[in-house]
């Protein structure tokens, strides 16, 4: 695996999760930001899993913890797609600007 | 044999940050959905590039096979006319764009770089198959796994439970056409929960729902 | 296959190639040999289920082109090939075309893990199993996309239904199969195979047993459960009759197939026979012991390998040929049990569906996974592994322990099946009393 450095796989790790980030933070579809979330979950799970393979090949704990991340995120996302059917039922939308009948 | 490697992940890499700008840059949900999808096939063949065969397979199984038909299926029950005029962003888009970038180009490169990432010249290429990792669970991260599953019982029964009807207006069978009429002459004069209060802007020109699909068969189980 | 490349290429031709290169020659005439033989055999399946259904309903099938209408597929792919290609204006275009992809191309993928004879695998996996149906979970996002790309009601419907039932009948049908990861100890579907030879007792438990190929796992409680579990679930996810809802021709013309037409459809149809076939192959390969049959093991201990200098090559070709005649067997008997049920079985309601699935298949494979663990400690475990109550009339022999395991596991696996079968016959007598009193939108009354 020498054939491609550690600091590649980091760069498109850290590349992923800002382009998850921006995501999350700026659509305004309630599933969109859900995507952004698991784009930036996924860009964790590759460090760990970069970090495994360079770093410490001879346990597989990074790979746990990967499994752990997607055990979460698709909890997270079982969960969260669940309130957005409730939102649109309650308020036939979607858009996250639109529920705000909690604004003071 | 390291060119093929290397030009392998720069396809891979290509791959994944491509679908991933699609997706949070793309106007239609559905597409976006479906770059998400293009995405996690490429992370899939990133962990076989890095010879972590079993986590490939489960990213396919779990991100593609599950995570990723919910979003479609959550964005195909949660259609609203599509405006074109709408915007698909919020008004404080740039700020955040700025911050990622910022966060990307002025934070993780130089951390990236500057630290000395104490590497395996050539490391061993151990092997972490269903076997070692099924140990792993049995023996040192016992309870993590434990905990694991409670939480996915505990968000499994969550979301049945956000997202599950009334029980009153469940129905044990489809409605004949009359009966569909009858009941929603019945609930007409008294108009539901949700316009009480104020209508969201954005939507206030959508007409009164007719009642959803998922309402119609009693398909809750 | 890769010994075979490496001798021409670097002994006979005197090449000098560099190792992934042999590799993967070898590998393209493996994966070009599998697509040349699996979708023209598919084929051949239409016919089949033709011929049987049309026998069936007292009819007599296809018989006009070629001999007894042998040809008769060949004739529909001609026709397939010439049709126009209509995609409907108000469609999404580039998903309309990606659809059918999306949908045919990881059924192929699904060859690659599947043991044809002895050391006649594509890839042989040490996550066989589980790549199998990672794979083929794939193809639920192209009904999706066909679905929703096709514009029309019905497709987006039959999409819905096809995908709400393939991803619930995941659950069970992954949950029946663990029986064998945990009995084998291993996800390869070569080392399940090979772990089922024995005589109606596998030589895993009792080592002394005549090995004659039969130590299928059905004929354990154990599996048999799981068989027909898996089965079951296997009929929902090759969208089947009696579960064939997501394409209902009487209520929603074609499901998610409605607004395709021409080559389009045919990879739909193709993807959906692959993926029949492939359920059955992987049916018989787990529970009816796949390449497994009175012969092998005798060809094989006759046959050229590194234990075996001596052998002769013709037994290596003999036992691949036994073995995949044994596999496909038992896949084409399986096929016909899927057609006979087409025969025979009205479709069932989606709620029915569902309630089925996660109220009674579910929790049977739990059950049965409960029964899994207990045969192995049973057959396997003693005192040194916390399991000293099996040695309680001094060291029991493997054939006791067999016994015991047997008689245990049948005891919770009958009993478990008749106390789920009657809690849910108890649910339906209260639906179809709540729905007698003339419950109009009203639910069930909740059993405390």
């Amino acid at each position: 695996m020498s054939a491609v450095p550690l600091e590649w796989v980091l760069m498109l790790a850290s590349g992923l999760f800002c382009v998850g980030f921006f995501g999350a933070l700026s659509r305004r579809h309630a599933v969109s930001m859900l995507m952004g979330i698991e784009l930036m979950l996924n860009a964790v799970n590759i460090n760990l899993v970069a970090f495994w393979r360079y770093t410490q090949p001879d346990e597989v704990g990074g790979i746990i913890f990967a499994l752990f991340v997607i055990v979460v995120a698709a909890a997270e996302a079982a969960v969260g797609l669940a309130m957005a059917i409730a939102i649109y039922r309650t308020w036939q939308t979607v858009n996250v600007d639109s529920v705000d009948s909690l604004r003071g | 044999m390291d060119l093929v490697v290397q030009i392998m992940f720069g396809v891979t890499g290509l791959l994944i940050l491509g679908a991933a700008l699609m997706v949070v840059s793309v106007r239609n949900i559905i597409h976006a959905a479906l770059w998400l999808i293009a995405c996690f096939f490429g992370i899939a063949m990133l962990y076989l590039l890095l010879h972590a065969e079993f986590l490939a397979i489960v990213q396919v199984l779990l991100y593609i096979g599950a995570v990723a038909v919910l979003v479609l299926f959550a964005v195909m029950l949660t259609r609203q006319i599509d405006d074109p005029d709408e915007p698909v962003l919020f008004q404080r888009w740039r700020s955040t764009l700025l911050i990622a970038v910022l966060l990307f180009a002025a934070v993780l490169v130089p951390t990236i770089y500057t630290h000395d990432w104490q590497t395996f010249t050539d490391p061993q290429p151990t092997f972490a198959g269903p076997r070692e990792l099924g140990f792993a669970f049995m023996n040192a991260y016992l309870l993590p796994f434990q905990i694991a599953a409670v939480l996915l019982l505990a968000a499994l029964v969550g979301a049945i439970i956000i997202a599950m009807e009334d029980q009153e207006q469940r129905r044990v069978r489809v409605l004949t056409l009359a009966e569909e009429v009858a009941l929603r002459r019945e609930r007409e004069p008294s108009p539901p929960a949700r316009s009480a209060h104020p209508q969201p802007t954005s939507s206030s020109t959508t007409p009164p729902p007719v009642p959803p699909a998922h309402e119609q068969a009693g398909e809750g189980a | 296959m890769y010994d075979v490349v490496d001798f021409i290429l670097n002994t006979q031709l005197g090449l000098n190639s560099p190792d992934w290169v042999v590799m993967l020659i070898s590998h393209l005439i493996v994966v070009a040999i599998l697509f040349a033989i699996a979708p023209v055999q598919v084929l051949f399946l239409t016919y089949y289920e033709r011929r049987a259904i049309a026998r069936m309903q007292d009819r007599v099938g296809p018989n006009r082109v070629g001999y007894e209408g042998l040809l008769q597929p060949i004739a529909d792919g001609v026709k397939m090939f010439t049709k126009e290609d209509i995609v409907p204006v108000s469609a999404d275009q580039r998903v309309h075309l990606l659809a059918p992809i999306v949908t045919a191309a990881p059924v192929m993928y699904m060859f690659a893990v599947l043991p044809w004879g002895p050391n006649m695998i594509a890839v042989d996996l040490p996550t066989g199993l589980l790549f199998f149906f990672a794979i083929s979970s794939i193809s639920t996002v192209g009904l999706l996309m066909a679905g929703w790309a096709s514009n029309n009601k019905f497709a987006l419907l039959g999409a819905m239904r096809a995908v709400a039932q393939v991803v619930s009948y995941e659950i069970p049908a992954l949950l029946s199969l663990l029986f064998a990861v945990m009995l084998t100890g291993s996800m390869s579907l070569m080392a399940i195979v090979e772990a089922q030879s024995g005589l109606f007792i596998s030589t895993t438990d009792v080592p002394n047993i005549p090995d004659l190929g039969l130590g299928w796992f059905v004929f354990t409680p154990v599996g048999f459960l799981a068989f027909v579990c898996f089965f079951i679930a296997a009929l929902a996810e090759g969208e089947r009759t009696p579960f064939d809802i997501p394409e209902a021709d009487s209520e929603i013309v074609a499901g998610y197939m409605t607004e395709y037409s021409g080559m389009k459809f045919a990879l739909f149809y193709l993807a959906q026979y692959i993926l029949n076939f492939l359920l059955c192959a992987i049916t018989a390969t787990i529970f009816f012991g796949g390449w497994q049959g009175p012969g092998i093991a005798w060809l094989v201990s006759q046959s050229l390998s590194a234990d075996n200098p001596a052998g002769n090559p013709v037994y290596n070709v003999l036992a691949g040929m036994l073995g995949t005649f044994y596999l496909l067997a038992k896949t084409y008997a399986f096929f016909f049990v899927m057609v006979a049920l087409r025969g025979a079985f009205p479709r069932l309601r989606i709620d029915q569906l569902m309630n089925f699935g996660w109220k009674f298949l579910i929790p049977l494979t739990m059950i049965n996974i409960l029964s899994a663990a207990l045969w192995i400690a049973i057959t396997r475990w003693g005192t040194a592994q916390g399991f000293g109550i099996i040695e309680f009339a001094g060291e029991p022999s493997n054939l006791v322990r067999w016994l015991i395991a047997f008689a245990v596991t049948l005891v919770i696996n009958v009993a478990a099946y008749w106390f789920l079968a009657r809690l849910n016959i108890q649910d339906h007598v209260a639906r179809q009393a709540a729905l007698a009193a003339g419950g109009l939108a009203v639910s069930p009354p909740r059993s405390a």
